[in-house]
């Protein structure tokens, strides 16, 4: 039987990931609220999402004082210990998804009430947006129920970001002459190279759910050496 | 993963004869291991006892049973143990981690119910071989208790004592004064190696033990539970003395302290009880031998995993 105090240890540490996990679902709702705020150029929501996002903050903060606190009075090791190195760096990217809304959300206001929209860009984004929302529920996902699996989807998924961010690109450079048309056009890439990140994040997760798993830390994709991606991943 | 290395058995048969000279250390070959620390993938079976290590071994224990009155206490404990690392032995009380400590040098022959099967090779010698004397494998593999358990004689006759009945050469204030030095205890003493060994503090009197086992010349420190009895302070010592003997001396340590075992130790064995069904009765196995640090974060027994997250008391 186990000892009582590391039942509650046990405990403990399953609450400390759950609260952990509900910071990608205020993800998700940052998103879908960004997501709408540009595709409506609603200046008050974007407002809206950039003071919420000290909830997600605070969260982060909740988060890494509890793994400092369990790290430092019931000294983890084995999978407990992996399992809380891997929230660590959950909860920073959970933080970063967060600064990710903001970053678009500031944008918002920048192009003016009624911009001129190029409607092939604002549907990439909105594709783009859904994509990003639906990487970060299976991130969640993956980790939660422990599914390497899943996780390594997770890049074959994140493919289709990168795609839409590089169709994005060639579109604002074909705005025309019109200077507010120029503007909106480049304002886009900012918002798409935002979203790119929220899926690169995804991705990190994912390879922590394989880290907690395996006991192994391998980038799913490694940026600086792309020809090897492949034989890394499959 | 068998060690190919072929030794010559005859040459090493006369190193416990009485008056042998020191054991060369450290000659044998390396050839059967390839792969370095820390990059083997997780093993299974069988070959989770026999990590790859880049050093040669010290001990070879194969099949390694012991009975107290015909009852098992370990049954079937095989692995090397490595030259001038730490080894740590960890596992719940009744596991046969001190049964198994104490027939590295012998000292189950003290009791007289005790019966050993399988073999314990040391420097590739048989250890339990008849010709062996057992007060000769003493000398070159001391053993440190968990309480400290100092003669009632001054400092000076404490570490003089096993050089004294061995008989060894040399002069006697000089091997007193490396001892001393050895275990990390000279500078606090050296005032008053008249005075009794009683008068000291239990992190003294341990660290005393320690020097008064290294007095014989060994080239193995046993030690069973060496600072439990001990605050973190002395503990801390201990631990320091601990990391600069193993530049000389292979050391093995059973330890309850999980973090200690984490912090001192190279490799960590893990022993575990099991219990026959039929008649209750309990004995120890080894579960898990590996790198330490594998142990501790990445465990590839379930049995290790529990322990060491304390999910079974």
């Amino acid at each position: 039987m186990p000892v009582e105090a590391r039942l509650h240890f046990s405990q403990e540490l399953q609450a400390l990931e759950e609260q952990a996990l509900e910071g990608l679902d205020m993800v998700v709702a940052a998103l879908e609220r960004t997501l709408e705020a540009v595709l409506h150029q609603d200046i008050e929501l974007a407002s809206y999402v950039i003071a919420d996002d000290d909830r997600i903050d605070g969260r982060y903060l909740e988060v890494r004082q509890g793994i400092l606190s369990l790290m430092a009075r019931q000294a983890p090791v084995a999978s407990d210990l992996r399992l809380i190195a891997a929230l660590l760096d959950l909860t920073r990217n959970v933080e970063r998804m967060g600064d990710q809304c903001v970053n678009i959300a500031k944008l918002v206001p920048l192009v003016g009430r009624e911009p001129p929209v190029e409607e092939g860009i604002l549907a990439r984004i909105d594709r783009m947006m859904r994509q990003a929302i639906s990487q970060t529920a299976q991130c969640k996902q993956a980790f939660s129920r422990r599914d390497v699996q899943l996780a390594e989807d997770l890049v074959r998924q994140d493919d289709e970001i990168d795609r839409l961010n590089r169709e994005i690109f060639s579109l604002a450079l074909q705005s025309g002459d019109d200077r507010d048309a120029r503007e909106w056009g480049a304002t886009m890439m900012l918002v798409a190279r935002s979203i790119e990140r929220v899926g690169d994040n995804a991705v990190d997760i994912g390879e922590q759910t394989a880290f907690v798993v395996t006991g192994l830390f391998r980038e799913f994709t490694d940026a600086s050496h792309p020809e090897i991606e492949s034989s890394v991943v499959h | 993963m068998k060690q190919v290395t072929e030794r010559p058995e005859s040459s090493s048969e006369a190193r416990f004869a009485a008056g042998a000279g020191p054991v060369p250390a450290g000659t044998q070959a390396n050839n059967g291991r390839t792969t370095g620390p820390g990059t083997a993938p997780a093993a299974t079976g069988a070959e989770a006892t026999r990590p790859s290590v880049d050093t040669p071994p010290v001990f070879e224990i194969e099949k390694l049973t012991v009975r107290y009155g015909g009852k098992l206490a370990v049954h079937d404990v095989s692995f090397d143990i490595t030259e001038k690392r730490i080894t740590a032995l960890i596992g719940a009380s009744g596991c046969g981690k001190s049964t198994f400590i104490r027939s590295l040098n012998r000292m189950n022959d003290l009791i007289p119910s005790a019966t050993v099967e399988g073999s314990v090779r040391y420097h590739g010698q048989n250890l339990y071989a008849s010709e062996v004397d057992a007060v000769q494998v003493r000398k070159r593999i001391g053993m440190v208790f968990q309480k400290p358990n100092p003669f009632p004689k001054s400092i000076y006759d404490n570490i003089a004592f096993g050089p004294r009945v061995l008989g060894m050469d040399g002069n006697m204030d000089e091997m007193v004064e490396r001892a001393l030095r050895r275990g990390a205890l000279w500078d606090e003493v050296k005032d008053r190696l008249k005075t009794n060994a009683f008068g000291m503090s239990g992190g003294q009197q341990q660290r005393l033990c320690i020097a008064r086992a290294l007095a014989t010349d060994p080239d193995v420190l046993l030690m069973d539970e060496p600072a439990s009895a001990l605050d973190p302070i002395s503990t801390g010592h201990i631990e320091d003395l601990m990391f600069e003997l193993k530049e000389r001396y292979s050391i093995v340590i059973v330890t309850h302290n999980m973090q200690q075992a984490a912090r001192v130790s190279d490799m960590t064995a893990f022993f575990t009880v099991v219990v026959d069904e039929a008649s209750g009765h309990r004995h120890g196995e080894v579960v898990e031998y590996d790198e330490t640090e594998k142990v501790f974060t990445n465990p590839s027994d379930e049995r290790t995993e529990a322990y060491v997250t304390g999910r079974v008391g």
